[in-house]
């Protein structure tokens, strides 16, 4: 378990970082927090030649918050952004989910733009960029993209970027208005990648309907899934005992996981469906305890 | 995590000892929890060169050419060594059953057996060059048939592991013992169960690791190694066909975790080999996967079925055992597993009659070797588990039918049928050690509070067996044609010049404090404390007969050998002191360091005078005694030295530890997820030595026993392929997974122990997994679904169980 040598490059700027990815084309690799990367490297299933850390921008490292915009940098910690009242209010579903990805010490060193980057479909944070539109900011040698989430995942681990590109931020719109967020999951130990996990963000109207919903699922399939179908049944409407169970069955309905040796197929499918209605009710409980807090 | 209860009660005459059982240090934590435990990878001689392994990517494959010239390129790279070189200068590994055609050995010659297996070996400068070189070995393979049923296995026209032995059944042995026909005639009906244990095993943090390092100049094969192992040197020096005398291994070597695993005989081998043909130190430090896919440290895989038989009030008349253990590609020592629990075949209870018929067969997967409790909690959790299905069929209280069924504290020694005698228990005052500290009452109005709450829940009890005091005789019981039914243990005392004092042993330790046993145990004996007694670790050549710390049984073997070397030194100094004061030696006694009469206890002399006489005055030596104060004690195991007798009844293990658990388990009857909501042990191993050692052992025990109920599994998948390869796929249970467990200490003395203690290096371990198990099922039959009777009992396993309810049995939830 020892990784094929390589070259470690250390930049200080984004500008240098990109220098390099360009000159050692397919040959080098992006390392952000390494959680992911450097048991690839040990499992010799990445063989890159020259490292490149991002470790030294600091401007990789910051949150920021406009009216309109939060913006994550690459670089922030999980555990950085779970402490940040930033996050919870301008991406509350986001902040919901920090405490479900892995244990505190991976948290401390994994990143939100490395686990973003590596597109893994259990993950907690490719589902809530997916559900919550984030915009994934590109830069590489021929300039700045911007993807939106729903173009940016294409398979399990493989994304958008480009080889040459480094992901340097994440942009949310924040929810205006009484709003509430739940994540939950269901792994076999406490810190382990879920077997399923689902989260749900909601923004109630002045008459308690159902606004904008946004419910993602983990680990149900090759790439982050929001659960439209779910949305369509719940939006626009109060919530029921009767509404989350349709809402339950008709993400059963479209979902297609498959089985490995922690769980069936069948297992996850249904345990998708109970999650989901279990986190749309506490999301709204949770705005509606915002719109009564607020008043 | 932990909460006291009570204080670990101490023997019922405490004013008998004096360190024994008294809260003290454990000498061992402080070098572990500052990170100063010295461990072989922390070794590197200079000039060491290391080891990167070529393994099979086939369950089975006859290797048809190895191209070793690319590796041979590599820079770095100093030598590739295939099996069919090394099979020309050594003798294949041991088996201890009588398979001549089953060749075990380090690299796979002619054909790998399974995915992971060794099939070359590469040395290089570094670990990371010799990986870069394994990649480079091209090795052309043909798949053949491969096997990774056991059941499948057993079948006449399964294909064959090792085509040339004829069949994949390694060993089957049948026992009837007691008059089978007319208990079951007594019965009013019998209730069969039929369980599964998956592949697990005792996960060590540390790896298996070897140094090995051939001086050519004195005609020494020095190695280091992280082993458990009885017999290491003498199998290495078999093997390489060198003399015994010329390999000297290492005991000072702390071993990070073993419980059994840490034999790496093939490690150990191959290593050796290589030191000894290039002339230079070798070092290999098996990495994760390999441990885990290559390092034949499998534990037990077994299908029981288990037939209880039972009179209408519930009272047990005649069990039968059935066993199929998957050994893997290569049975090594584990057949031997499926004879131990012939010593407690019956568990705690009064059965007057017992039929065991066990067979190993191999099969296309890793390797299996001992673990904790050598195939006990295997059996114990498939006899608990149709104790409770008897229990579901009478409608009795699961405690209440086992302590009707239990042997009474005034029957022993108790002979069961298989003709073991267990030497003492009190299992009712235990059981009721464990109703008292888990406020029984309460437990039940939890649960069904639970219940009412929407969700499930369930108690679970086990009350088991931990057989300890490990002896040879297994050999015996597994190959009649093997006579071997000696397995010492001994230690050194050594009073210096100066009068200090120093415990020398020659064994190595996987974490079970045996330096604080040691000093406890001599400074009990001689009186003195045991913060002033040094114990180090002699190594092979200049160290003494040994079976290495297994079946738990130093405390009472290594307790014993104690005894006897400070029984000796005290009448030595007796001896001396009788002659110094004008006394007899029966006109004397020994007490607390001094020699004193016995008549008139202030006519004594002190400890320094009998030091300064015994080394240093020569003059005032009684005649004929040898100078200084150094004595050795070789004991044997109590109670062994007897074969099997032609009717199958045999002396197993010496002495009988007893545990008891009841668990609280909470389920989400949604989502299958178990939380272990109470958990509570009494437990009776004698008495105890260090309270805080037992209360480590039965706490980790159970730990690992939450592992194997719930999470712990090596998978392989259809294609003969592991599925497990690294802890994102092996889940040990972390501190999220392993609730507060609340413990109290029991103490029945055994009478064939020094101080009456007795093993506890497989606590907490022997009920854990029947118990929980116990606890998922009652919280499932309750509301009408079917109990899981394999392990580990995963959610989706209980999602289906649910699922699987008629309409008419949900109603009844
Ligand atoms: C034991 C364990 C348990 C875990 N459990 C979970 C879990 O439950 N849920 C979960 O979501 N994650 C889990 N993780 C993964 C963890 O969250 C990682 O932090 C995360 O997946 C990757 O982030 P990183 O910063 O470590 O990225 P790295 O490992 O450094 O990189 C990952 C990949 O992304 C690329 N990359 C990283 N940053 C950039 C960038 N800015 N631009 C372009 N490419 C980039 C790298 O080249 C690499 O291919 C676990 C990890 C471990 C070790």
């Amino acid at each position: 378990m020892k990784p094929v040598d390589f070259e470690l490059h250390r930049p200080e700027t984004l500008s240098e970082a990109i220098a390099l990815l360009a000159e050692h084309g397919e040959d080098g690799k992006v390392l952000a927090g390494g959680q992911s990367l450097v048991p690839l490297l040990n499992f010799r299933l990445a063989r890159p030649e020259h490292l490149i850390d991002l470790g030294r921008i600091a401007s990789l490292t910051a949150i920021r918050r406009t009216p309109q915009r939060l913006i994550i940098g690459a670089m922030v910690t999980h555990a950085q952004a779970e402490r940040s009242v930033a996050v919870a209010q301008g991406a509350p579903l986001m902040a919901r989910a920090f405490p479900h990805i892995a244990h505190q010490a991976i948290r401390a060193r994994g990143t939100v733009g490395g686990s973003i980057a590596h597109g893994d479909p259990a993950a907690e944070m490719t589902a809530v960029a997916v559900a919550l539109e984030a915009i994934m900011v590109a830069v590489g040698p021929r300039g700045t993209r911007e993807i939106p989430a729903r173009d940016f995942f294409i398979a399990n681990l493989v994304t958008a970027l480009d080889h040459d590109e480094v992901l340097t931020e994440v942009r949310i719109v924040p929810p205006a208005g009484p709003t509430g967020a739940a994540f939950e999951e269901v792994a076999r130990r406490q810190g382990d990648f879920a077997l399923v996990g689902a989260g749900a963000q909601v923004r109630l109207a002045q008459d308690g309907t159902i606004a904008d919903i946004r419910i993602c699922l983990t680990g149900v399939s090759a790439t982050p899934h929001r659960a439209l179908e779910a949305e369509a049944v719940l939006i626009g409407h109060a919530i029921s005992p009767e509404s989350t169970q349709t809402a339950a069955d008709a993400t059963r309905d479209v979902l297609n996981p498959s089985s490995d040796l922690h769980a069936t197929a069948d297992y996850r499918r249904d345990v998708a469906g109970t999650l989901v209605s279990r986190v749309v009710k506490t999301a709204v409980q949770r705005a509606t305890f915002d719109t009564t807090s607020a008043a | 995590m932990t909460k006291k209860v009570e204080p670990v009660a101490v023997a019922k005459d405490k004013t008998l000892h004096r360190y024994l059982s008294k809260p003290a240090r454990v000498r061992e934590d402080r070098r572990f929890v500052t990170g100063n435990g010295r461990f072989v990878a922390d070794l590197t001689p200079s000039g060491t060169m290391h080891i990167g392994l070529v393994t099979s990517p086939y369950p089975h494959a006859r290797i048809v050419a190895i191209n070793v010239e690319q590796a041979l390129k590599l820079p770095g790279v100093v030598a590739v060594l295939t099996g069919a070189e090394l099979a020309k200068a050594t003798e294949p590994l041991r088996q201890y059953i009588d398979v001549p055609e089953v060749q075990w050995r380090p690299l796979a010659v002619e054909s790998t057996r399974y995915a992971g297996e060794w099939v070359a070996a590469v040395v290089a400068d570094s670990r990371a060059l010799a990986e870069d070189g394994a990649e480079l070995v091209v090795v052309d393979y043909e798949p053949l048939p491969f096997v990774m049923d056991p059941e499948r296995a057993a079948q006449d026209d399964a294909p064959l592991v090792h085509p040339s032995h004829g069949t994949n059944v390694m060993v089957k042995r049948e026992f009837v013992w007691g008059d089978v026909a007319a208990n079951r005639a007594r019965a009013h009906a019998t209730t069969k169960v039929r369980t599964r244990w998956n592949r697990n095993s005792t996960v060590p943090l540390e790896t298996f690791g070897v140094v090995a390092d051939w001086d050519q100049h004195r005609s020494v094969l020095d190695i280091w190694a992280s082993i458990q192992m009885p017999q290491f040197p003498e199998q290495i020096a078999g093997a390489l066909r060198i003399p015994t005398n010329q390999v000297r291994v290492h005991f000072d070597v702390d071993v990070g975790g073993s419980y059994g695993v840490k034999r790496g005989i093939k490690h150990g081998v191959l290593a050796g080999f290589l030191a000894r043909q290039l002339g230079v130190p070798i070092k290999l430090i098996e990495d994760r996967s390999e441990n885990m896919h290559g390092g034949d440290f499998h534990g037990p895989d077994r299908i029981f079925e288990v037939e209880l038989a039972y009179t209408a009030d519930g009272e047990f008349t005649n069990i039968r055992i059935d066993v199929l253990d998957d050994e893997g590609a290569y049975p090594g020592r584990s057949p031997l597993q499926l004879a131990k629990p012939i010593g407690a075949i019956v568990g705690p209870y009064r059965i007057p009659s017992a039929e065991y018929n066990a067979i190993a067969v191999t099969t296309n997967k890793t390797g299996q070797v001992a673990v904790r409790g050598f195939g006990q909690s295997p059996t114990n959790y498939a006899i608990e588990a149709a104790v409770d299905a008897v229990a579901r069929e009478l409608g009795m209280d699961r405690m209440e039918l086992r302590r009707k069924n239990f042997i009474q504290p005034d029957e022993f020694p108790y002979k069961i049928p298989s003709g073991t005698e267990y030497d003492s228990g009190d299992y009712p005052g235990v059981l009721d050690k464990a109703i008292e500290i888990a406020n029984l009452p309460e437990l039940l109005r939890e649960c069904e509070t639970i219940r009412a709450e929407g969700r499930l829940a369930g108690i679970g009890v086990a009350t088991c067996l931990e057989p300890g005091g490990g002896n040879a005789i297994f050999e015996n019981i597994m190959d009649p044609s093997t006579d071997k039914s000696t397995f010492p243990e001994s230690c050194r005392i050594r009073v210096d010049g100066g009068g200090a004092v120093t415990a020398i042993v020659s064994i190595s330790s996987a974490g079970q404090a045996h330096e604080t046993m040691v000093a406890t145990l001599v400074g009990e004996e001689l009186g003195i404390d045991p913060d002033r007694v040094a114990v180090v670790r002699a190594d092979s050549l200049s160290g003494f007969p040994s079976q290495s710390p297994v079946g738990s049984r130093m405390a009472i073997v290594l307790g014993r050998a104690l005894h006897g070397a400070a029984s000796e030194l005290k009448s030595k100094m007796c001896a001396i002191g009788a002659r110094a004061l004008d006394l007899t030696p029966d006109e004397v006694a020994y007490c607390d360091g001094s020699v004193a009469s016995v008549k008139d206890p202030s006519v004594s002399i002190g400890w320094d005078d009998l030091v300064g006489i015994a080394h240093r005055k020569q003059h005032l030596m009684p005649p004929g005694m040898q100078p200084g104060l150094e004595v050795m004690h070789v004991a044997h195991t109590p109670k062994s030295g007897t074969l099997t007798a032609p009717d199958g009844t045999v002396q197993l293990y010496p002495c009988f530890s007893f545990e008891v658990h009841v668990v609280l388990a909470d389920i989400d009857p949604s989502t299958g997820k178990v939380d272990l909501k109470r958990y509570f042990i009494a437990h009776d191993c004698g008495t105890v030595i260090n309270p805080d050692v037992v209360r480590g052992m039965v706490y980790g025990g159970t730990a690992h026993g939450i592992g194997v109920a719930l999470y712990e599994q090596f998978a392989f998948n259809d294609d003969g392929q592991p599925l497990t390869q690294s802890f994102m796929d092996y889940l040990l249970p972390s501190a999220h997974e392993v609730p507060v467990i609340v413990d109290a200490e029991h103490c029945t003395p055994s009478p064939y122990t020094t101080h009456g203690q007795k093993g506890v290096g497989e606590a907490g371990y022997m009920g854990a997994p029947a118990a929980i198990a116990g606890a998922v099922n009652d919280a499932l039959t309750a509301c009408g679904a079917e109990p899981i009777h394999s392990l580990p009992i995963k959610p989706s396993d209980i999602w289906r169980a649910l699922n699987a309810r008629t309409p008419n049995q949900e109603g009844s939830s």
